[in-house]
C-alpha cells in the first residue's frame, strides 16, 4: 500500500516537475519571439513565412499552457500525449541539426553545443537528448494515468475529478 | 477518448497561443515575412567546411566567405572591420552624412554599441524606422550591424533601409558585427545614442 502511495506521489510531483518545466520554458521563448523564429527558422520546417510565425508565434504559449494544465491538473493524458506528439519530432529535428553540425564541425557528436530553440540557451546535444528523453518517459508515465492526486480535472470527458 | 482529449488540448492551445501573441506587446506580425532579400529558410544543412571555395590568393575562413556570398546574395555591400574604424573617424561620421545603424535587439544595444550608431531593431521597425529613415536617406553612406558571423538582423534592417529608398550603393553591412568589434576593444558607447558613455 505504501508502496502504491509513494509511486502516487512521485507521479504528481513528476507532473509538477514537467509542468513548471514547460511552463518556464514556454514564457522564457514568449518572451522574445523573434529570437524563437530566428532558431525555429534554423530547421527548415517550413517554407511560408506566415507558417513559420505562427509557429514561432503560437508554440512558445502553446507550451505554456500545456504545463499550466499539467500543473493544475487538467486534462492531463490528453495534455501528456500531446507533448510526447511534439518532443518526439523536436527531439528528431534537434538530433538532425546537431549531426549537421558535428559534420560541419568535425567534431565528436556529444561536443556539438547549439541552441535547439528549447529555452535554455546554448546546450550540449548528449545533455539535451538526454533531457528530451526524460521528458517524453515522464510524459508517458502520466499517459498511463498516475498521479491523479491534486487534479483539478484529470479527465476531460470522465465526469470525475480528484482532489487530494 | 484520450486522442479527443489531446485534440481539444492542441486546439484549445493553438488558440491560446495565437490570442496571446496578439495581445503581447512583443509579438509577431504572422504575415509579415521577417526574412526578406532571399528564402525564409538558411542553406540546407550547414555545408562541410572543405566545401566552401576560399578565392585564391585571399585567406579569408570559410565561415567569412560564407557570409560574403549571404550578403552578395541579398545585393547588400559587406564591410569589413578596418574600413569601419576609418568610418568611425571620418568627419561626415559627426554631421549625418555617415551613419551607422545597430540592428540589434533594444536590450544589447543599450548594453554597448558602435558610438553614434540609431537603434533599429528590424523586428519591430516600426519603432525607429519613422526616426531612423529619413537620416539614412540624406546620408552618403550607411553602415548597418548587428552581433556578426551567422546573425542577420543587419541584412534585414538593411533590406528595409533599401525597401524605404536607401540607394543600395550607399549601404554597407559590417559582417563582423558587434562582436568582432568588442573583441577588439574598439570603442563603445552605452546605454542611449550620443550618451556620451564610453565604455572602452
Amino acid at each position: 500500500m505504501w508502496k502504491r502511495r509513494a509511486f502516487e506521489a512521485a507521479a504528481v510531483l513528476a507532473r509538477w516537475a514537467l509542468g513548471a518545466f514547460f511552463v518556464y520554458m514556454g514564457l522564457k521563448k514568449a518572451m522574445h519571439p523573434e529570437e524563437f523564429l530566428k532558431l525555429a527558422r534554423q530547421y527548415e520546417m517550413v517554407h511560408s513565412p506566415f507558417l513559420l510565425n505562427s509557429i514561432a508565434a503560437g508554440l512558445p504559449w502553446f507550451e505554456a499552457f500545456c504545463g499550466t494544465l499539467l500543473l493544475l491538473g487538467i486534462a492531463v493524458r490528453g495534455t501528456a500525449l500531446t507533448l510526447v506528439a511534439v518532443l518526439v519530432p523536436f527531439t528528431w529535428l534537434v538530433l538532425r541539426r546537431a549531426l549537421a553540425l558535428q559534420a560541419l564541425r568535425a567534431i565528436p557528436f556529444c561536443a556539438v553545443k547549439f541552441d535547439c530553440g528549447c529555452g535554455a540557451g546554448e546546450v550540449f546535444i548528449c545533455g539535451k537528448l538526454a533531457e528530451n528523453l526524460i521528458l517524453i518517459l515522464v510524459s508517458c508515465w502520466l499517459l498511463s494515468g498516475i498521479g491523479r492526486a491534486f487534479c483539478a480535472r484529470h479527465a476531460l470527458f470522465s465526469g470525475k475529478s480528484s482532489r487530494g | 477518448m484520450i486522442v479527443v482529449e489531446a485534440a481539444i488540448v492542441v486546439i484549445a492551445g493553438l488558440g491560446i497561443g495565437l490570442a496571446a501573441n496578439e495581445l503581447s506587446p512583443r509579438g509577431l506580425a504572422l504575415s509579415r515575412n521577417y526574412f526578406p532579400g532571399g528564402t525564409n529558410h538558411v542553406p540546407a544543412a550547414p555545408r562541410p567546411v572543405q566545401a566552401v571555395p576560399v578565392p585564391a590568393g585571399t585567406n579569408e575562413s570559410p565561415e567569412a566567405v560564407q557570409l560574403s556570398e549571404r550578403l552578395r546574395g541579398k545585393g547588400l555591400q559587406e564591410l569589413k572591420r578596418s574600413h569601419v574604424e576609418i568610418l568611425l573617424r571620418d568627419p561626415r561620421n559627426q554631421d549625418g552624412r555617415l551613419v551607422f545603424v545597430d540592428a540589434r535587439n533594444p536590450d544589447d544595444y543599450e548594453e554597448g554599441h558602435i558610438p553614434g550608431a540609431y537603434e533599429l531593431d528590424p523586428y519591430h521597425p516600426e519603432k525607429e524606422l519613422a526616426t531612423v529613415l529619413p537620416i539614412c536617406l540624406v546620408a552618403e553612406e550607411v553602415v548597418v550591424y548587428c552581433t556578426g558571423g551567422d546573425c542577420e538582423d543587419s541584412d534585414t534592417a538593411a533590406i528595409l533601409l533599401r525597401e524605404g529608398g536607401v540607394p543600395g550603393q550607399k549601404l554597407f553591412v559590417y559582417g563582423g558585427g558587434f562582436t568582432e568589434w568588442e573583441a577588439a576593444h574598439l570603442p563603445v558607447e552605452t546605454g542611449a545614442r550620443n550618451s556620451g558613455i564610453n565604455s572602452q
